[in-house]
């Protein structure tokens, strides 16, 4: 199951992927035509004046997209407020030394993810087994990343940066968010 | 039917400047070179096929590794499909395409160090990871080469990396052959000094035609993706090079260590421009090959020189997209980079888009011949439009909280690599070997089963790992949580037409070289009758 995120990128990218696919197909369709008359019924030229402007149609896209997300790196998304509870996780090979290791739903919880060894990555799972955040371990820096949850359960903390022949065993599987 | 811009090669019509060499001799010395390279880097593929196949059977369940071998196979998979495979293979299909132009190699001696460099780094590389236990993965994210957890050695760490070292050496060989060859007297230059042979190489002569003028009219296109990718790979591989002898330092010396972060930064300056020693050799030979089958010269102008040149630039400055979650507290540096780098990497689309735009109004219409080097190559440019689309979606910082190392990663650059850059050189091979051998290939159908049985394989099994990564499943697993299994096993049986589908390749490739006739005697007696 995708979270909403990841349905609304998968989604944009499929309507993208459709107008691909039409704009391809119309183009190799259109090779029926030049194959009646021998590719002369087209002026070459005039497409090769358009392009400039296709590009200035790209650049322009794509200024939306990153006029619409760059603001919601996940850098940009942290604030200084003080939180109600912290919660410290350094990786280690091959486990998450977890503190505390339960939280109240609605609290506003900063995690301070770090690393005693190699890189890892604290990929934060929902009680649906969703990927709702993840940051990475780095060694000898820490990463603060606030989160509010919502939902009471069981949570689970994987691993999400390679870090050795056990990194797929490295999951800490009891996060605990009460009610 | 060759109607290309310009006109194929014929003996004694091309300047050749290192003047001891007539220039048949130069064809027949560089025919053998590709053949080689093509021959070698196809064994390549046959092996990191086999452990990418390995890796997926193990997710499956459908066989057991032990976890550390998962890994080394995973390292191997990496490094052999994407450098030694598809580099390599680009690598040498440059030369041809390159005499093809016009612009005949003006020394072996760099494309020789090339080849020998990397066979020798590839050997090693298989040797430390699937013999040593190397498991670190390709981008042996730094200190881990130097905690394995007990699983092989720091002196191990040290000659993966001399080994990985020697691959950057054949692409800095690559890299100074390809700017030797096309910064030549075949570009015809009218004032003929190194600055105008530079700006024609690099496309001025398109952008200011007054100033920078050849007795061709026109630089052929193909000449600007291989030299911007020559001059990039050039400068990205020297700070990797420098992360790779810092390791082999270590490797003798454990008091030596280095900054985690710094590391990082290294890597990816390797690390990102690395796709481009693929994808612009790629567009170069799009650029050279759709012509040939559309009948008309390439539709592109000033637009995609002025898109090279950001390329050119660009492209040593997106590394730290693959850094995007690395933003540690109070390292105000790292987060600045991620921000700058976002629209710096989306600049980066803008040469996929015109190419994409040309290659489209160059096949608009045409009378276009539809055979089986085509049809890959078709299916190649709708892969690039596809995992482009991925690639402004990778680019994106806020995304990367629901992507970054997931599946959908190790699905986008399989759609990229192998169903773009792949099936191109599967036409390559299939529009390229026959003049290569001077024989044709001995069954066209068989052409065309192979290029179904690898489209739909392939995407089904890419198109499970994107969904995969969707749902958070994580990218560099053994064993992936029960969730994902459902998945992972529809997958396999795509795997299992893809697999099909290459030995149907592999036996027309094979009843080719035994029995095909020859049509090019001349072709023949170059070298063409590899066995
Ligand atoms: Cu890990
Ligand atoms: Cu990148």
């Amino acid at each position: 199951m995708m979270t909403s995120l990841g349905t609304g990128i998968a989604v944009g990218y499929l309507i993208f992927v459709a107008l691909g696919l039409i704009i391809s197909f119309a183009v190799l369709w259109s090779t029926r035509a030049g194959r009646r008359d021998k590719g002369q019924g087209v002026d070459v030229e005039r497409a090769e004046k358009a392009e400039p402007w296709w590009g200035v149609f790209v650049v322009g896209l794509l200024a939306i997209l990153l006029g619409l997300t760059i603001w919601r790196a996940p850098w940009f998304t942290e604030n200084d407020d003080p939180k109600d509870v912290q919660v410290q996780v350094t990786g280690i090979q091959f486990g998450f030394l977890v503190q505390p290791t339960q939280v109240k739903a609605g609290e506003d919880v900063e995690f301070n993810v770090t690393s005693k060894d190699v890189n890892h990555a604290m990929g934060l799972y929902n009680p649906q087994g969703q990927m709702i955040m993840n940051v990475e371990a780095i060694p000898g820096y820490t990463i603060s990343r606030s989160y509010r949850f919502t939902e009471p359960g069981t949570y689970e903390i994987r691993c999400l940066e390679f870090c050795g022949y056990k990194h797929h065993e490295m999951i800490y599987p009891a996060f605990q968010v009460t009610a | 039917m060759m109607t290309t811009a310009v006109p194929p090669v014929a003996p004694g019509a091309l300047p050749y400047d290192d003047a001891e060499m007539p220039l048949a001799l130069v064809q027949a010395k560089t025919r053998r070179l590709v053949l080689r390279v093509i021959w070698t880097s196809t064994a390549f593929l046959v092996v990191a096929g086999i452990l990418g196949l390995l890796l997926r059977l193990r997710q499956a369940e459908v066989i057991t590794l032990g976890d550390n071998f998962w890994y080394a196979v995973m390292t191997a998979h990496g490094l052999g499909a994407f450098i030694a495979w598809a580099g390599f293979f680009l690598m040498g299909i440059t030369f041809w395409v390159l005499m093809k132009v016009g612009l005949p190699i003006r020394s072996f001696v760099l494309p020789e160090v090339m080849y020998w460099s990397m066979v020798l780094g590839v050997i090693g590389i298989v040797l430390t990871t699937l013999l040593s236990g190397f498991g670190g993965s390709w981008v042996f994210l730094y200190p881990l080469p130097f905690n394995s957890a007990g699983q092989w050695s720091d002196m191990v760490t040290g000659v993966f990396s001399i080994s990985v070292l020697l691959a950057g050496v054949s692409i800095l060989a690559y890299c100074s052959a390809v700017l030797h060859t096309c910064i030549g007297p075949g570009l015809k230059a009218k004032t003929d000094t190194v600055g105008q042979r530079v700006g024609l190489t690099f496309g001025f002569g398109l952008l200011f035609p007054s100033r920078f003028k050849t007795d061709r009219g026109k630089i052929p296109y193909p000449v600007l993706p291989f030299a911007v990718n020559a001059v990039d790979m050039f400068l990205a591989t020297l700070p990797f090079a420098l992360l790779l002898v810092f390791q082999v330092i270590e490797s003798v010396n454990n008091g030596f260590s280095i900054n985690v972060l710094l590391a990082g930064n290294l890597l990816w300056a390797f690390g990102h421009p690395v796709v481009y020693l693929l994808l612009f050799p790629a567009a170069a030979t799009y650029y050279y090959l759709i012509p040939r089958y559309a009948g008309r010269e390439l539709v592109a102008g000033k637009a995609v020189a002025v898109a090279w040149l950001i390329a050119l630039t660009m492209n040593l400055f997106v590394w730290a997209h693959h850094l995007y979650m690395n933003y540690p507290d109070g390292e105000n540096v790292q987060q600045t980079l991620g921000t700058i780098m976002q629209p710096t990497t989306y600049a980066l689309v803008l040469p996929s888009a015109l190419s994409l735009y040309s290659i489209a109004a160059t096949i608009w219409r045409s009378d276009f011949q539809w055979n089986v080097a085509s049809k890959f190559l078709i299916a190649g440019i709708v892969s690039w439009l596809v995992a482009g689309l991925q690639g402004i979606i990778n680019a994106t910082a806020a995304f990367q909280e629901t992507l970054h190392n997931t599946l959908w990663v190790v699905g986008h650059f399989h759609n990229m690599a192998f169903l773009n850059m792949g099936l191109l050189i599967f036409g390559a091979m299939y529009a390229f070997l026959p003049e290569l051998m001077g024989r044709g290939w001995w069954n066209e159908r068989l052409g065309s089963w192979h290029l179904w049985g690898t489209v739909i394989g392939a995407y089904g099994w890419v198109t499970c790992q994107m969904i995969q990564g969707l749902e958070g499943a994580p990218r560099r697993w053994a064993v992936l949580p029960e969730q994902y299994l459902t998945l992972t096993h529809i997958s396999v049986g795509f795997l299992a037409l893809l697999v099909a589908a290459q030995l149907v390749f592999a036996y027309n490739l094979w009843t080719t070289l035994r029995k095909s006739p020859f049509d090019d005697p001349g072709a023949a007696m170059q070298g063409g009758t590899q066995r």
